[in-house]
């Protein structure tokens, strides 16, 4: 369990740091199970800041998200540090940004929580629908005990844990600044496991797969949004000359969307599962992810954001790099 | 205004029976949620879910619409569109969805009829479908509905259980009943008592509010005030809130084409997206994400109800549902409503 408390003290004393110009956590959202990132510019509004087996959200977005508007005649820009509270996989999000210089070191300040896993939103609300005040979420021995109503649920971790988690490596964030708690160990876990299904499937299976899937897709770009590790400064979905994407929604444009969509985080996704968690159709995006990521780590023996020295894959060469995949 | 009784056991027969004359639209499953599609069988249909994802706006304004197709260079021509005039019966429209379409009525019949809305708007017979358990987030009393409203739609279905009590609103319903009447009976006294109860237990189900008193006013002073800040800092400018939302209508048009062939076609447009209303010249009216939420809000809750005396929000609460960070209409325009301005 992560000491709130702690959290709390910690978060308020790197908001008073003078280099600091905010920081984001999360609070307690408006309705149900659900939990809101909250943003802390002075250490009153740190009170609020809460973390639980719901904080699912890959907070490292935000920093990504800055927006760098034109500044006016006197005006400076603002260059402080953002603080945020992040998980293992968050913490490899930041750390994967830094080796592409996306940010630098000294951006950021990093509050990591050894993080046993969260819960999948979806999961939480089928099992428990039309909840509309929640006191509790917890975890215990592999029970996840749940409060509200004036009721309480134990049930089973496995029950309710995101797929995410349950292939994650790296519970411990890799980078922060400061640890809330202690390091907790990391679990044995059957890598790459939830991919069994889609690699047997023959290559026609797999196209008939994608395309009912693919076509559903609604071009909210959520999963781009809300994916730490999307953050050209203009997307080339958006780009008009060339216009590379049309903008009609239809099997052909969606396709096309979701496969570069994946095959830019080759070697960069860090397997939060942002993008599968806000897809609105719920199309299974981690399974593209997951699949390109077991592919660099056999073909190259690399895994995205594990340390800062190290260059990003499409940094790196070897002469005995495998190329037979080359057209 | 008629009032029937059909078995849940014949509603099948029902709808197989109009669909030999008409195309049938209703509810079916996709991985684990429910969007309107054009089916062959009743058996198609899911009714398990209580909102579709993708809202019904979607039968009168799609996504994705071709205007026309044309051929460039000098041979070139431009093949017009053909409107259809095959009628469709959409079963299982929510009372709110069924509401959107009167508020986007005001847009698409105005000084501009736009053909393809009102062709759709013609042809769509909506059987509509009450609430009886409405979700967290539905607050369609806000806005004087009810889950069991019977004000927009041709025919309204409640389910009592073992029947469905049916409310024959307009001639349109009429005409179409009367091809299938001996699948009804004639609802009594107490079948409308039941319906009157079932209505009275969703309405109280619904716990969420949104306060509009005052709302109109306080947001013509308060354009610069930090709540807009404070509400988009975790914005992450995702298109969800605009697709899923039933009364968002803003759409762009490009014409697509290859050297030999090409279309002009109309898509769903999202004021969360940087692109939208970027001039020519490089000049962005709504730069950061703080303009383009408050936008949307406004869009809503100030400028609709100005032009077309209606808010454009009809209470559906996907927007609150699917918001990957959490930001709630109902408590955003609740705190407008509170806030004091001099």
């Amino acid at each position: 369990m992560v000491d709130q408390q702690l959290l709390i003290e910690e978060a308020k004393k790197i908001v008073s740091q003078e280099d600091v110009k905010y920081v984001v956590g999360y609070k307690k959202g408006t309705y149900g199970f659900t939990v809101s990132p909250s943003y802390a510019y002075s250490p009153e509004y740190v009170e609020n800041f809460i973390f639980n087996p719901l904080c699912t959200k890959n907070l490292t977005v935000y920093p990504m998200l800055e927006e760098k508007l034109p500044l006016g005649r006197d005006e400076k820009e603002d260059t402080r540090k953002i603080g945020l509270v992040v998980k293992g996989c968050d913490s490899r999000a930041i750390v994967q940004i830094i080796q592409e210089k996306g940010l630098k070191r000294e951006d950021v300040v990093l509050i990591g929580i050894p993080c046993t896993g969260v819960i999948e939103p979806r999961k939480i609300n089928r099992k428990f629908p039309d909840v509309k005040d929640v006191e509790d979420v917890l975890e215990e021995d592999d029970n996840y005990i749940i409060r509200f109503n004036g009721e309480t649920h134990t049930i089973p971790k496995n029950e309710l844990l995101s797929n995410a988690c349950k292939n994650c490596e790296t519970p411990n964030p890799p980078l922060y600044d400061v640890l809330i708690g202690e390091k907790v160990d990391t679990p044995e876990i059957q890598e790459f496991a939830n991919l069994k299904d889609l690699e047997d499937k023959k290559i026609e299976e797999k196209w008939d797969y994608w395309e009912k899937h693919f076509d559903r897709c609604i071009r909210c770009y959520a999963c781009r949004e809300a994916c730490p590790l999307c953050y050209c400064i203009e997307c080339m979905a958006d780009s008009l000359t060339p216009q590379w994407l049309r903008r009609s929604v239809n099997l052909s444009e969606n396709t096309a969307w979701n496969i570069m969509r994946a095959f830019h985080l080759a070697g960069r996704c860090i397997g939060c599962g942002e993008c599968e968690r806000s897809c609105p159709v719920n199309i299974p995006l981690m399974e593209l992810n997951k699949k390109i990521e077991k592919d660099v780590k056999e073909l190259y023996e690399y895994t995205a954001g594990k340390d800062l020295e190290e260059k990003p894959l499409f940094g790196t060469f070897k002469p005995d790099d495998p190329e037979e995949f080359i057209l | 205004m008629e009032q029937l009784i059909i078995t849940k056991e014949k509603l099948p027969t029902m709808l197989d029976e109009l669909a030999k004359e008409y195309n049938l639209i209703a509810p079916v499953e996709e991985n684990d949620y429910s969007t309107f599609l054009q089916i062959e069988k009743a058996e198609e249909m899911n009714l398990d879910f209580l909102l579709s994802r993708i809202p019904a706006k979607k039968l009168l304004f799609d996504q994705t619409e071709t205007l026309f197709k044309f051929k460039p260079g000098k041979k070139g021509e431009i093949i017009s569109r053909e409107f259809s005039k095959e009628e469709s019966v959409v079963f299982g429209i929510r009372p709110c969805d069924a509401r959107s379409f009167s508020i986007l009525d005001p847009v698409f019949q105005g000084d501009f009829k736009d053909p393809i809305y009102n062709t759709n708007r013609t042809n769509n017979i909506l059987l509509g479908l009450s609430c009886n358990k409405p979700d967290t987030n539905c607050f369609c009393t806000s806005f004087d509905d009810s889950p069991a409203s019977a004000n927009n739609v041709d025919i309204l279905f409640t389910d009592l259980g073992d029947n469905y009590f049916v409310e024959v609103v307009t001639e349109r319903g009429k005409s179409l009943i009367s091809k299938v009447n001996k699948l009804f009976s004639t609802g009594s006294k107490s079948d409308e008592e039941a319906k009157n109860d079932i209505e009275k237990k969703a309405i109280d189900s619904i716990t969420r509010q949104m306060k509009l008193d005052g709302v109109v006013l306080n947001l013509d002073k308060m354009f610069d005030h930090e709540i807009w800040h404070n509400t988009a800092f975790k914005c992450i400018g995702c298109g969800i809130c605009t697709y899923l939302c039933p009364t968002c209508h803003c759409f762009d048009i490009q014409d697509e084409s290859t050297l030999r062939e090409g279309a002009r076609v109309r898509i769903w447009d999202s004021c969360m997206n940087p692109e939208y209303t970027h001039h020519a010249s490089g000049h962005n009216p709504r730069p950061a994400r703080m303009n383009r939420v408050r936008n949307r809000v406004y869009h809503k809750f100030s400028y609709f109800p100005k032009n077309s005396e209606i808010f454009a929000c009809t209470g559906c609460g996907r927007c609150i549902d699917y918001c990957p960070v959490n930001i709630d209409i109902i408590d955003t325009i609740s705190k407008v409503g509170e806030i004091k301005i001099d």
